[in-house]
């Protein structure tokens, strides 16, 4: 190796910062940072196995990290994550998030290697703040295209959500409450967050054991410069700056553990939101004859619901083959009830109940390995199939005033081999056949590599390939009248992702003082790309077409250490995207370099028998190349810049009464970020672009008490 | 234990405390007011009775009565006329259920009043037997029985709901309205001294000239190329449609020469029927069907014109002789009944025409396209109604009398108000403007628009205010 060893490690030493854990189990206090550094991982492996030998690499957000943050939801946690962007909106409430600058169509979301609905597909388009996290062992992340592992529309990665299968107490009676301020607002009757919460498990013997969770998160949204619901001027203020919404969550798993290593387990989930959508603009209806108003706004309430269940099997056939067996029905659905409120007199009229939204998926997925005892070589087969049945509304996206109804099957099987040739290196090649009911077959294929190096440096090459099928609005847009012709074309192909990734990665210990180090590099891209292509100019028409590129590259490092009672991380990436987009006329396919640093700390104070945790991330500024109409009336291509915010979250936590009571104080987004200045976004027709994008409502407080009455 | 359970106890006690219902019931009971519709209103020769509404602010929460007291001048009850319900005390009384939001009278008129004379009765709202009634806005109401322009009004004009069916023609100084369904004429023939033929905008027709006279000759191969450019929303259109302002001489259509040699065949794109297909809530619905193509060819005749027409693969062509009606600003011509049609009124019997409309706007480089817009409103320039538009920040509607009139400032333009007065975004009128418009007879009116949606937030019911300055 070329590498100047010192220089290496001083580059290391130099980046370090801190990252803590505050181990929840304290049983366990003592073994944190042998804890730490052998995480065990599910996500892409035969079976779960230590991080290090995963052949993946899986960035682990865990229990301890998600209650130092207070996480109720993902989006509470996900946005201290290189390469991950969670984008809010506060006129949907959804969060929703982006990965290596693709949106979460190109991304899954899965609960125990099972993607999970949302109303708008399977694992894809999640609302981040939908899945709540109160049964949650740990998050596991993994960049780059996975069609092997998980099919379609894998294809800047995947988040795993483990959840949490047994307790070591007969009896498990966890009450918490939680409250925090938005922003700077907060009460008890109609501002602020309120989270309440129970969770109760019992081991019924040593092979059963059950949990039921329960909780209520009630999001006032954040009001701001608005008036809320009974404001009846038309000044724009009524309303709320993000909207306001209230989750139920109800969770009940059954885990059995049997003779001869089977084990199974169900899981039931039902989960509610309403989120009340009142119109800024307020209709004044002015009767000039008796010169009064009585004024009219336009309202929505949106209902989803979503109903999961999961069944899954482990275990040995002859003793010999492993298996692992998922069944799995899952529903979402969002409803909206439309309607007219005359604002003064406090009357809903014109009411109207419609499905906006919604999938319902039949799902099941096997996987065999170990048929072989060979220690360097081994196999795993395996099959995905799942039938969705989806429901957009008319009013959902522009078709015709039409409501679409699709079903699509989805038939996968996969293998994928292990080849050990000794300690040193490993290969791992797979491929997956998907075919569907309703487009071309499909093929993804990967392949892992591990090297270890001299000196304990460990060498990772992941190639693999995802194919990510068109939405309803490309294939069923329509959109034809006088003005317009835009359509969507039903003989899309699906869009084809690609990745590579190389990491290297090392550990150093000086006695006290333990360092894990990684380099990666990757490229991604997306072919066949669908865009809205100008096809036709006089007249003019639109159509959807599988037409561009998008390219990413980049280079993150990552480094964290243990001393003593101090745990602590720091990333830093820099990535460029290219868009090749055929689909517009005038084009630069430069890529557009980003710097990302995230960074975290946790300190723990064992005489207050008490945790400090800092996380910071910076996201640097954003460039895109956008269309804009210069002074002599000319289209022209100009690089907008979203300029660069930081977001820093921190919290204290303490035990008392014999760790009975653990009480956490925090601050969100203590720099306050609320908006970032953007010059990246298109005027569209009828609209001009936006000079700031929302980010946040500012700098928030919480604090929560966890009870624990765990007793044998 | 004991230590834990009231801890216990006290979490979940906090937590019942915290999740308990907030959704609000409160019963607001609003403001009742009752008002005259409009301030006055006039009795032609013809008319025999009318009809007088009373409005309220809200739906009546329970039943009541209003008192109405009158006064004459020049007219006598009993005599010129009499009212329904009747009185013989000097006030009438109005009884309303619950549920209501309007009531009205009758008046009957005995004998038509003279000339040149005040002829008048006034109502005034004196009492409303409801505990949180209002008397405010319109509390009189005046009714002349000679016929006299009319002082101001409340119009709601029936374009007729998210398809926008009819074209309305409004009269001012009479209150009147006429509706035109807006798929019933293809061309006008203007009567004034031009010789010029307009196309229907309220349809998104439009004309091309071909490069022949021959109207046989023209097939359907012959203009293949030519009818896909025919079309709104698309640069470098401009050419097929009329010019929007309404100055008669920029039509799509050539002047109509004597020289026969000079007058081309027209291809002609008959625009869409009126949509019948529901909107979605706050957005119209114009287009329907294509009605399809014809050639024309229009040649003058003394002081005549002769509309030459046939389908674009006919080999023979029909023919009709268009006299000038001085009365009107067009006659109308629709190739669905292949003759002529009512469709303005009077030339200076309107003011304002609410209309789908094709306009002509830049699409950037300077080149020109047709562009549809609904909810649009034309003055009748033709008629020399002209009209500006004033902001509210440098005068308050409310306050802009006659000395505030600027005559430099009107135009005749048939867009002036256009699509101006409202914003489809917000499906609201904007309020900080309104407008000036003065008629052929010299009366200056000014006009704020109100709605552009009905209460449910369905498009296609405007209405608007104007007094008399």
């Amino acid at each position: 190796m070329s590498f100047n060893k010192t220089k290496f490690t001083s580059l290391f030493i130099s980046l370090l910062t801190i990252h803590c854990y505050c181990q929840q189990d304290d049983k366990k206090q003592d073994s944190i940072t042998v804890e730490r550094l052998e995480e065990v991982v599910i996500t892409g492996q035969y079976s779960a196995q230590s991080i290090n030998k995963s052949v993946h690499e899986v960035t682990v957000i865990n229990r301890a990290q998600i209650e130092a943050q207070a996480g109720n939801n993902l989006a509470d946690v996900l946005n201290q994550t290189l390469n991950i962007n969670v984008i809010p909106s506060a006129s949907t409430g959804k969060s929703s998030v982006q990965l290596f600058g693709l949106d979460s169509q190109y991304f899954k979301i899965l609960v125990d290697d099972i993607p999970l609905v949302s109303d708008e597909g399977l694992g894809n388009n999640a609302d981040l703040s939908q899945i709540n996290l109160d049964d949650i062992e740990q998050i596991e992340i993994v960049e780059g295209a996975m069609g092997v592992q998980y099919g379609a529309n894998a294809v800047s990665g995947v988040i795993n959500i483990i959840t949490k299968k047994r307790s070591k107490y007969k009896w498990l009676i966890s009450p918490y409450v939680q409250e925090e301020t938005i922003g700077n607002e907060f009460n008890f009757s109609n501002k602020g967050r309120h989270i309440q919460s129970l969770k109760i498990g019992h081991n019924f013997s040593k092979n059963l054991y059950s949990n039921v969770i329960y909780t209520r998160n009630d999001f006032n949204g954040f009001f701001d410069n608005q008036k809320g619901r009974d404001h009846f001027l038309n000044d724009d203020k009524r309303g709320h700056s993000w909207l306001p919404k209230l989750q139920n969550t109800v969770k009940l798993l059954v885990n059995y553990k049997g003779k001869n290593s089977f084990k199974s387990f169900y899981k039931f989930e039902y989960f509610t939101e309403n989120i009340h959508r009142f119109s800024r603009q307020v209709n004044p209806n002015f009767n000039p004859a008796t010169q009064t108003t009585n004024p009219i706004g336009d309202d929505a309430y949106f209902n989803t619901e979503r109903l999961y269940n999961l069944l899954n099997f482990t275990g040995k056939i002859k003793e010999k083959v492993h298996y692992n067996l998922s069944f799995s029905y899952q529903q979402q659905t969002r409803n909206t009830n439309q309607f007219k409120y005359f604002i003064k007199l406090r009357q809903k009229f014109d009411e109207q109940d419609f499905e906006y939204e919604s999938r319902k998926v039949l799902y099941s997925k096997g996987n065999f390995s170990n048929f072989l005892t060979h220690d360097f070589f081994n196999f795993q087969l395996g099959y995905e199939v799942n039938e969705i049945r989806g429901f957009s509304s008319s009013v959902s996206g522009s078709f015709d005033g039409k409501n679409i109804k699709r079903t699509l099957g989805s038939y996968d099987v996969f293998g994928s081999a292990e080849l050990s040739f000794n300690d040193e290196i490993s290969v791992r090649p797979g491929v997956r056949v998907l075919t569907s009911s309703l487009f071309k077959t499909q093929l993804a294929v990967s392949l892992s590599t591990k090297f270890l190096l001299k000196n304990k440096y460990e060498l990772r090459f992941v190639v693999g390939t995802s194919p990510k099928l068109p939405n309803y609005a490309e294939l069923y847009t329509f959109f034809v009248d006088a003005n317009h012709d835009v359509r969507g074309n039903p003989n899309l192909k699906p869009e084809q992702g690609r990745s590579i990734f190389v990491h290297l990665k090392k550990k150093i210990n000086f006695s006290e003082f333990r360092i894990q180090s990684k380099l990666s590099l990757n490229y991604l891209d997306v072919l066949d790309r669908i865009e809205l292509g100008l096809i036709n100019l006089i007249p003019l028409q639109s159509k959807y077409i599988n037409i561009d590129v998008y390219k990413t590259i980049g280079a993150f490092l990552n480094n964290s250490f243990t001393y003593k009672n101090t745990l602590g991380s720091i990333g830093i990436g820099y990535s460029g995207q290219s868009k090749v987009l055929d689909s517009r006329e005038i084009k630069n396919d430069d890529y557009l370099f980003s710097l990302g640093v995230n960074t975290n700390f946790s300190f723990k104070i064992k005489p207050l028998q008490s945790t400090l945790s800092v996380f910071y991330k910076y996201n640097g500024a954003v460039y895109q190349f956008v269309q804009q109409t210069d002074e002599f009336g000319n289209t022209i291509l100009t690089r907008g810049k979203q300029s660069g915010y930081s977001m820093l979250n921190t919290s204290f936590q303490k035990y008392f009464l014999q760790k009975k009571l653990n009480l956490t104080l925090g601050v969100r987004n203590l720099l306050n970020v609320t908006q970032v200045t953007t010059t990246a976004v298109e005027g569209a027709t009828h609209s001009d672009a936006p000079s700031n994008t929302l980010l946040g409502y500012g700098r928030s407080y919480f604090f929560k008490l966890i009870y624990n009455l765990n007793f044998n | 234990m004991k230590k834990q359970l009231i801890i216990i106890k006290a979490t979940l006690l906090l937590m019942l405390v915290i999740s308990c219902n907030k959704e609000d019931s409160q019963d607001i009971v609003p403001e009742f007011v009752v008002a005259f519709e409009n301030k006055d209103a006039s009795f032609t020769a013809t008319e025999k009775r009318k009809k007088v509404k009373l409005v309220f602010s809200n739906t009546s929460r329970s039943a009541g009565t209003i008192i109405l007291e009158y006064t004459e001048s020049g007219v006598v009850y009993g005599e010129d006329y009499t009212t329904l319900p009747a009185t013989s005390s000097g006030s009438i009384e109005l009884p309303f259920k619950e549920g209501q939001k309007q009531v009205s009278f009758t008046i009957n008129k005995l004998k038509n009043a003279l000339e040149d004379t005040a002829n008048t009765v006034s109502f005034t709202i004196k009492q409303v037997s409801l505990a949180n009634a209002i008397i405010q806005g319109n509390t009189n109401f005046a009714l002349n029985f000679t016929e006299v322009a009319s002082s101001g009004a409340i119009i709601a004009p029936l374009v007729g709901g998210p398809n926008q069916p009819n074209q309305v023609y409004v009269d001012l100084s009479s209150q009147l309205q006429t509706q035109v369904k807006r798929d019933t004429w293809d061309l006008g023939f203007y009567n004034g001294d031009e010789f010029r033929v307009k196309i229907n905008g309220a349809i998104f027709m439009g004309a091309a000239k071909l490069g022949t006279t021959d109207l046989n000759s023209v097939t359907e191969n012959s203009v293949a190329t030519l009818q896909v450019q025919i079309k709104t929303s698309a640069p470098n259109t401009g050419q097929y449609f009329d010019e929007p302002t309404g100055d008669i001489t920029k039509t799509a259509i050539e002047k109509i020469s004597a020289i026969d040699s000079e007058n081309f065949v027209y291809l002609i794109k008959l625009g869409f029927k009126v949509s019948q297909k529901a909107a979605e809530n706050g957005s119209v619905e114009l287009s329907g069907d294509a009605r399809g193509w014809k050639k024309i060819r229009v040649l003058k005749q003394s002081s005549s014109y002769v509309l030459q027409y046939a389908n674009l693969n006919d080999v023979d062509y029909n023919e009709i002789t268009i006299s000038k009606k001085a009365d009107f600003n067009f006659n109308f011509f629709s190739f669905d009944t292949e003759r002529l049609v009512n469709i303005e009124p009077n030339k200076n019997k309107w003011d304002l025409n609410f209309t789908v409309f094709t306009n002509v706007i830049d699409f950037g480089n300077g080149s020109l396209g047709g562009y549809g817009f609904s909810d649009f409103v034309t003055t009748n320039v033709y008629g020399n109604v002209s009209a500006y538009q004033v902001l509210t920040e440098d005068v308050a509607y409310d306050t802009f009398n006659a000395s505030n009139v600027n005559e430099l400032l009107f135009m005749l333009d048939k867009t002036v108000i256009g699509s101006n007065w409202r914003s489809v975004f917000s499906r609201l009128t904007k309020s900080d403007r309104f407008y000036v418009l003065k008629d052929e007879s010299g009366n200056i009116y000014k006009i704020r628009f109100n709605n552009l949606v009905d209460e449910r937030g369905e498009r296609g019911y405007p209405s608007f205010e104007y007094s008399k300055l």
